[in-house]
C-alpha cells in the first residue's frame, strides 16, 4: 500500500513539473500566449494523481496494519478474508448496456428511439439496484 | 486486526479520478474557446446573473453538508429519526434534505438557462454559448445523476430488512460523488462567473 501511495505521489510531482514546463514552453513558443488545452489537462492530471495518493494514504492509515499481500512473511490463506458482496450472475448489466446502446442509436438515427431507450435504462437501473432487495433472496 | 480497504469505496474514488479528467476536458474546451474568441466573452459574459448563481452555489455547498450528516447517520446505523430535532435525525431525513437542496440547485439552473436563452445566449449561437452550456450542462447532468442515485439509495433503505454494512457503503460512495460534483461546481463557478 505504501508503494501504491508513493507511486501516485511520484506521478503528482512529475505532472506538476510537466505542467510547469509545458506552460513555460507554450508561452515562449506562442509569444506570450498560453496554450490552454495542455496546461489545464496536465495540471488536472497532477490533481488526479494527488487525489488518489492522498486517498490511498488515508486508507492505509485507517487499516491499522499492513495487509497480508504487503508482508513478506504472510501466508496465502492470510489474504483470504471476506472481500465483499459479488453477484454470482445477473442479467441487469447487459440490459443496461443494451439500453445505453439504444440511446446512442436514437441520437444517431432518430430521436424517438431515445424515449424507448430511456425507459429501458430506467428499468435496468432500478432492476440492478434492487436485484438483491426483493424476492426470495432479499436482504 | 487489519481493516481491509473497502473495495467499493476505493473503486468509487478511482472512478471519480477519471471524472476529474472528464471535467479537465471541459475546462480545456472553455479556456481554448475563450482565448480564441475574446470578443464573444466581452460581449456575452456580462449578461450572467452572478448574484443568482452565487445563491445557487451556496445552496449546493450546503447540500454537501447535509449529505455528510446523512453519512454520519449511516455510520451510526441510524435509518430513521427518533424525534424532529435535527440531532436525532436518521439518514433518511438528511438524505431527503440533501435531495431537496440539490433539486433546488438544478431547478435554479433550468431557470437561469431559460433566462439566458431569452437574452440571446444559445448553445449554437457562438463560442461563448457553446462553452457555457457544455460545461454547466454536463455538470447539471452529473447533479441530476446524483439526485437519481440518492432516490435509489432511499428506496433501498426502505426496502432492506436489516440496514447493514453494504447499504451504509452505498450511501457513503454516493456522498463521495456528491462532494465531488460540489467541488467541480465551485471550480466552474469561479471560472465562469467570477473570472469570466
Amino acid at each position: 500500500m505504501r508503494a501504491n501511495t508513493n507511486l501516485f505521489w511520484i506521478l503528482t510531482v512529475f505532472m506538476v513539473l510537466a505542467a510547469t514546463a509545458y506552460t513555460v514552453w507554450s508561452l515562449i513558443w506562442y509569444d506570450g500566449q498560453l496554450e490552454w488545452v495542455g496546461t489545464v489537462a496536465i495540471s488536472l492530471t497532477a490533481v488526479l494523481s494527488a487525489f488518489l495518493a492522498f486517498y490511498l494514504s488515508r486508507v492505509h492509515k485507517a487499516q491499522g496494519a499492513e495487509l497480508p499481500e504487503d508482508r513478506l512473511d504472510a501466508n496465502i490463506d492470510d489474504g483470504d478474508p471476506e472481500i465483499g458482496f459479488y453477484s454470482p450472475w445477473s442479467w441487469w448489466p447487459i440490459i443496461l448496456a443494451g439500453g445505453g446502446a439504444l440511446l446512442m442509436l436514437g441520437l444517431a438515427v432518430g430521436f424517438w428511439i431515445c424515449f424507448l431507450a430511456g425507459a429501458l435504462v430506467l428499468v435496468a437501473v432500478v432492476g440492478w439496484t434492487y436485484e438483491y432487495y426483493r424476492g426470495y433472496f432479499a436482504r | 486486526m487489519v481493516q481491509r480497504p473497502n473495495t467499493v469505496a476505493v473503486g468509487t474514488i478511482v472512478w471519480l479520478g477519471s471524472e476529474v479528467m472528464f471535467f479537465a476536458g471541459l475546462f480545456a474546451i472553455y479556456f481554448t474557446l475563450r482565448s480564441t474568441n475574446p470578443g464573444a466573452w466581452a460581449e456575452q459574459a456580462g449578461v450572467l446573473n452572478v448574484p443568482f448563481a452565487a445563491v445557487n452555489t451556496i445552496i449546493l455547498v450546503i447540500s454537501s453538508f447535509w449529505c455528510q450528516f446523512a453519512v454520519w447517520a449511516a455510520e451510526r446505523g441510524q435509518v430513521k429519526r427518533t424525534s424532529w430535532a435535527p440531532k436525532d435525525w436518521g439518514l433518511t431525513e438528511w438524505l431527503f434534505l440533501t435531495y431537496a437542496f440539490g433539486a433546488v440547485f438544478v431547478s435554479g439552473q433550468v431557470l437561469e438557462y431559460a433566462t439566458l436563452v431569452s437574452e440571446g445566449i444559445t448553445i449554437d449561437g457562438n463560442a461563448y454559448g457553446s462553452a457555457f452550456y457544455l460545461t454547466t450542462g454536463f455538470h447539471a447532468l452529473h447533479v441530476t445523476g446524483g439526485l437519481i442515485a440518492m432516490l435509489l439509495m432511499l428506496g433501498r433503505v426502505f426496502a432492506v430488512k436489516n440496514f447493514g454494512h453494504k447499504e451504509a457503503t452505498s450511501i457513503i460512495v454516493v456522498s463521495y460523488y456528491w462532494h465531488f460534483v460540489d467541488v467541480v461546481w465551485i471550480g466552474l463557478f469561479f471560472v465562469i462567473y467570477v473570472l469570466k
